[in-house]
């Protein structure tokens, strides 16, 4: 993975962060905590001054990478590599059957962050009709890993149970 | 007819007095001529026997016998032109009545054959539309059992086309709400795993 290893400020997602919208949530929360940061320097010594409150996730991302917000390098790390995450982190659109619970998520996000890509983001869809397993879009392709395709791919065998059903009358002719 | 009759007897009438007067007076003058004054007694004698022959009562009698025959010729006449006007009439009626009647049956029989035609030409047509109708009607059956044919086949295939999803559907109908997505998890995850080298290489080549 060329773009992982380039997007080398070695910090890493937290898997509570799926998708996109997560990403933006982040980053605006991060330019908010800069600006105070940096309008709070500027202010006279002795002056009360009260935090911007910071989101669970937010939370997640600082403790996960051991940054801290006080120190203006941390900062422009995080906003870097928040920017290049939302510029050219790799997106998947998984569509299951139901919503998805946060613990299957997490697993999920666990499973793809190490097994596709480290800052994989992921947009979760719903299609009812799908029944079981899940359909996945990646940039150009669609990976349909349903049990409505597994049906559409065994229609042969199903034919042929069918095909070797008797009708009740043959059932009826045969007893 | 009647004035015309009239008219011809009175003339007759007429004519017979005036030759019979001729004739008197053609006597009378003959013989004066041929005795000449001698016999003017006889003459004078004649007349005198004349006129008392033919005197008032004696002409009245005649006036009275003239009118008579004048009326009986008349009533004759009147008679025989009656009969005459009735087996005219008679005559006429029997005419008027043949004449009616043949051609009243001439017009009936053409009438009739008329008719008759009208009625063979309505059989025909109503022939030729009930054998036109009867080759529609099997026409259309044929195409009727033709496109049932062709829906047959259509829904069969159409049905083994989306047998996968009338199968999913079955199944989500049926056990739908008792499939827990946290027990597909290892299946999701195994899924992804087999097609793990197509999503990373779409992910890193894709635009």
């Amino acid at each position: 993975m060329t773009e992982h290893s380039s997007t080398q400020n070695y910090l890493q997602l937290p898997i509570s962060v799926v998708g996109y919208i997560d990403i933006g949530r982040l980053t605006r929360e991060m330019d908010d905590l800069a600006e105070f940061l940096n309008q709070a320097a500027i202010r006279e010594p002795g002056t009360s001054m009260k935090l911007p409150k910071s989101s669970k996730l937010f939370d997640e991302l600082v403790s996960a990478n051991n940054l801290n917000m006080l120190q203006k390098e941390d900062r422009e790390r995080l906003q870097a590599f928040l920017e290049e995450v939302k510029a050219k982190a790799p997106r998947l659109h998984i569509s299951f059957g139901a919503d998805p619970s946060p613990l299957f998520l997490q697993k999920l996000m666990d499973y793809l962050r190490g097994a596709v890509h480290p800052l994989v983001l992921v947009q979760i869809g719903l299609q009812p009709n799908i029944g079981a397993g899940c359909v996945l879009r990646s940039t150009n392709k669609i990976f349909d890993m349903s049990l409505r395709e597994d049906f559409k791919q065994k229609r042969g065998l199903l034919m042929k149970h069918i095909a070797n059903l008797k009708t009740p009358s043959e059932t009826e002719a045969t007893s | 007819m009647d004035t015309f009759a009239l008219a011809a007897i009175l003339t007759g009438i007429a004519a017979s007095t005036g030759a019979f007067i001729w004739v008197a007076l053609r006597v009378s003058s003959g013989g004066s001529h041929k005795q000449s004054g001698a016999d003017n007694t006889y003459l004078e004698g004649a007349e005198k026997d004349v006129e008392h022959i033919f005197n008032d009562e004696f002409r009245e009698e005649l006036r009275n016998r003239g009118r008579l025959h004048f009326e009986k010729i008349i009533g004759e006449n009147a008679m025989f032109l009656q009969q005459d006007l009735r087996l005219t009439t008679s005559q006429l009626n029997e005419f008027m009545k043949n004449e009616i009647t043949a051609k009243l049956q001439d017009e009936f029989s053409k009438y009739e054959e008329s008719i008759t035609d009208a009625k063979q030409m309505a059989i025909e047509s109503i022939t030729k539309t009930q054998e036109a109708i009867e080759e529609q009607r099997q026409m259309m059956g044929q195409q009727l059992l033709k496109e049932i044919e062709a829906e047959k086949t259509r829904m069969v295939g159409r049905f083994e086309e989306n047998l996968g999803d009338i199968v999913n559907h079955y199944v989500l109908a049926a056990i739908g709400n008792q499939i827990d997505l946290n027990d597909q998890l290892d299946y999701i995850i195994s899924d992804i795993e087999a097609n793990k080298e197509a999503i990373i290489r779409d992910l890193s080549d894709g635009a």
